[in-house]
């Protein structure tokens, strides 16, 4: 792969991940709203929503629990973007360290930079190996994100049989189901786009 | 990369610059070293796009190792943002530099250098026997800004003062002052923003002793072409744009 590209598609791949992390936790905090609002429709309704309630409990924990996550995957990613920066200084030195290799062809003190140079390719390998471990972390963080996604799915599933027995509380409850869903399957969406854009940067190392 | 020795006494002076190879749309810049018997201290060293040609040229009068000191005016990409590839070239080195840049500075890279951040009083670098003392020159033309003047060698490394835009190539020395003003005027005009500065510096530089005032951009003045300077500038209203 051409080397600049390459960089660049790197540093573009870890900026999106914080992107779509931004917008997991936009929809993590919608839900939390959703379980809020399903609360407060299933205390009204009473004995009519009582299977509702402790689904919203769970609902909002999973919510939390998502949040807190995509916090730690935030800092990862802030991590991973710092590594980025410095394995892209320390291959822009080793590529004008071969430059000065040729220029300075022929003078006294030419080879005094050889341990420079040595120890320059030494920081890039260290650089790229730790970029490696920390995406494959990265890697799993998200996988644990997915979780709490597949369960909101599952949750939603189950509201909607709860929403059906709860009378004229039917649409407002259902409404909560149908939000809840789509936004797992967003968040699942997003996060499954880090997932790619993560393991292209893993075959391209 | 061309070189040539402006001093050559216990220690050396040598100016690089005129790099052939240089793009023709970034501006050309004089680089300068003071070369003592065990270290060397670079002076604005350049842009990120300068730092191959430079280091290799360094490499004819100094090892690596013995690069033991950069000092950069002030802020300007030209001056210094070839910091992070210094900080991985030198094992040990230190950067003199405005302590009110500090922290823009570092945005380059520096990690390895220890950055010396100089007071706005400016100091002294003693560099084996040679002492050198850091002049202030703020607003002229950044905020944060110094000159270094060797005593000994009487030589005022004038940075931004004495610039000069032209085409590239052109001879290292001033030969011809009158003609030399056009090619300055616009410079010291446009980027300098205050008078006030101007005369400040204009009387710290009067009652030092120099034989050669070295620019970072265009020619070097030597010899009565320092005080022809010095009256010329005293007498330009700088600051134009507003």
């Amino acid at each position: 792969m051409n080397k600049p590209n390459h960089a660049k598609s790197k540093f573009v791949a870890v900026a999106s991940i914080a992107a779509e992390l931004s917008a997991v936790m936009d929809v993590a905090k919608e839900i939390s709203l959703a379980a809020a609002n399903a609360k407060a429709i299933a205390f009204r309704a009473g004995e009519k929503a009582k299977g509702f309630q402790p689904i919203t409990d769970f609902i909002n924990e999973l919510a939390k629990e998502t949040i807190e996550l995509v916090n730690d995957i935030n800092e990862h990613a802030l991590l991973l973007y710092q590594m980025t920066v410095d394995e892209h200084r320390m291959t822009d030195a080793c590529r004008s360290f071969e430059k000065v290799a040729v220029l300075a062809e022929g003078a006294p003190y030419a080879r005094s930079l050889d341990k420079s140079v040595e120890l320059a390719q030494q920081r890039m390998q260290a650089c790229r190996a730790q970029f490696r471990i920390h995406v494959n972390q990265l890697l799993d963080q998200l996988e644990g994100v997915m979780h709490p996604a597949r369960a909101a799915r599952v949750i939603a599933a189950n509201s909607r049989i709860e929403a059906s027995q709860a009378g004229e509380y039917l649409q407002s409850l259902q409404a909560v189901a149908e939000s809840v869903d789509n936004a797992a399957q967003v968040i699942h969406d997003n996060v499954q786009r880090c997932r790619s854009a993560l393991s292209i940067l893993n075959i391209a190392e | 990369m061309k070189m040539t020795k402006i001093y050559d006494g216990s220690y050396q002076w040598i100016m690089y610059g005129r790099d052939e190879n240089k793009r023709s749309n970034i501006i050309d810049t004089n680089q300068y070293i003071i070369r003592t018997a065990n270290r060397c201290l670079i002076l604005d060293p350049g842009g990120v796009e300068l730092f191959a040609p430079m280091l290799a040229a360094v490499l004819h009068h100094a090892p690596v190792e013995e690069i033991t000191d950069l000092f950069a005016s002030h802020q300007d990409p030209d001056i210094i943002s070839s910091l992070g590839l210094w900080d991985q070239a030198l094992p040990h080195a230190k950067l003199h530099a405005p302590a009110l840049w500090e922290g823009f500075l570092r945005h380059f890279g520096c990690e390895t250098i220890e950055y010396v951040g100089i007071p706005d009083n400016g100091g002294v670098i003693q560099l084996d026997g040679a002492e050198l003392k850091i002049i202030p020159a703020h607003y002229l033309h950044s905020s944060a800004n110094f000159h270094i003047y060797d005593p000994k060698a009487k030589i005022l490394m004038s940075g931004d003062v004495g610039a000069a835009l032209e085409e590239d190539g052109s001879p290292v020395f001033v030969d011809d002052f009158n003609a030399h003003v056009e090619k300055m005027r616009f410079f010291h005009q446009r980027w300098m923003p205050s008078n006030q500065a101007k005369r400040d510096w204009i009387d710290r530089v009067r009652k030092l002793d120099i034989d050669i005032m070295a620019p970072q951009h265009g020619r070097i003045f030597r010899g009565d072409d320092v005080k022809r300077f010095l009256d010329w500038f005293e007498s330009l209203q700088v600051g134009i744009a507003v």
